[in-house]
């Protein structure tokens, strides 16, 4: 009986987590906007960026190693797709009080070091992440303008080798901004990887 | 003269570089011997069968790697819980390492000892095809560590993505035990 209890009381909690997980956005949902200090210190919002098709929405952060294996290509996805529309957004989710590598200074000194082409963003608060359901560093979600909505047309990894970008076999992210700049929906819209869980006080 | 003068100024140099080398050498000797220390480098699918097994054991497969804080400060939390059930037969306790292969010598092993980590250990080398093994392990897994799977005859009870601490692990623990 007490075992029945204890498993039912159980299952209550994975329930309730289960439903903690599903928030977040989905494949298909509108994504927020957000007013976030750049590590020039000025402010950066989607809205900013009237000519963009979409954009490359990367959670990243500075002391994650899976987040600084993937820098260099972080770096070559912007080079690449911001001229044709779609430009990367990074954004640090983590609380420096729990982990003071993420700081907002460590992350302009970072920026700099490795000259990020590209805005990297202060979720200052920990507001902006958990709309996006953003899980771990680095967790990408490329976002397709349609009207005035930023709709969610990728969630996941970069490619499939954080440990060698050559041997990288699927480039998840390049072939779903490909297939959007081709006027299609990505063949896959959903990947999973390993990563930093997301440091919160 | 000359050379002299060069070898003078290099010998205490190649004495360090020697000795360094050296410890390092030593140290991995002394991770390998012992069985502490032993590693299984596997992909997903030795893994998998690892765990499992059709013996009604209850298996607690911890994911975590020498890098992750969390993970690093849940393990001594899941070895004193182990201590209080390794003598049961019908329950066993798995690490599995996310690290890279190429840490294995110079940092898991290590941490292994030095957190003196007394369970069976594998290293899941198996970088390529996270989006198959992730949601293979369990559907619910974001791919965030540390996360315990608690499976038995191939049958997953419980998943954990994330920390869990020495009264919730012995709870879920004797809950699948009962």
């Amino acid at each position: 009986m007490n075992a029945r209890i204890k498993l039912l009381a159980l299952l209550v909690a994975l329930a309730t987590s289960s439903a903690l997980m599903a928030q977040g956005y989905a494949v298909g949902d509108a994504a927020t906007d957000f007013s976030l200090k750049n590590v020039d210190g000025k402010k950066v919002s989607l809205a900013d960026y009237k000519q963009a098709k979409g954009f490359i929405v990367v959670f990243t952060c500075n002391h994650c190693p899976y987040a600084v294996a993937y820098e260099d290509r972080i770096i070559a996805l912007d080079k690449k797709y911001k001229p044709l529309g779609y430009p990367v957004i990074a954004i640090n989710p983590n609380d420096p009080a729990a982990q003071p590598k993420d700081s907002y200074e460590a992350m302009q000194a970072r920026a700099k070091e490795k000259a990020f082409t590209f805005p990297y963003l202060f979720d200052d608060g920990q507001t902006i992440y958990p709309q996006y359901g953003a899980e771990k560093t680095p967790h990408v979600f490329v976002l397709k303008k349609t009207g005035n909505k930023q709709v969610v047309k990728y969630i996941g990894a970069i490619d499939n080798n954080y440990r060698n970008a050559t041997e990288a076999t699927e480039h998840y992210v390049a072939d779903a901004v490909d297939a959007l700049l081709a006027g299609k929906e990505p063949v896959v819209s959903k990947t999973v990887a390993i990563g930093c869980s997301i440091k919160v006080k | 003269m000359r050379p002299n003068r060069l070898f003078t100024l290099f010998l205490p140099l190649a004495l360090l570089m020697v000795s360094c080398t050296n410890n390092t050498k030593s140290d991995t000797s002394n991770a390998e011997s012992t069985p502490l220390a032993e590693v299984k480098v596997v992909q997903y699918e030795a893994l998998q069968a690892a765990y499992s097994k059709q013996d009604n054991v209850l298996y607690v497969v911890n994911f975590w790697a020498t890098w992750c804080a969390p993970c690093v400060k849940e393990l001594p939390d899941f070895m004193a819980v182990n201590d209080t059930f390794k003598k049961k037969e019908n329950y066993h306790m798995i690490l599995v390492s996310l690290d890279d292969v190429n840490n294995l010598e110079t940092g898991v092993k290590p941490m292994i000892k030095d957190l003196n980590l007394a369970v069976e250990h594998y290293l899941l080398d198996d970088v390529t095809r996270m989006n198959t093994w992730i949601p293979a392990i369990h559907p619910s897994w974001q791919g965030t560590i540390p996360a315990t799977l608690f499976i038995r005859n191939g049958k997953a009870l419980h998943f954990e993505g994330g920390p869990l601490n020495k009264t919730a692990l012995t709870g879920l623990i004797q809950s699948f035990l009962q």
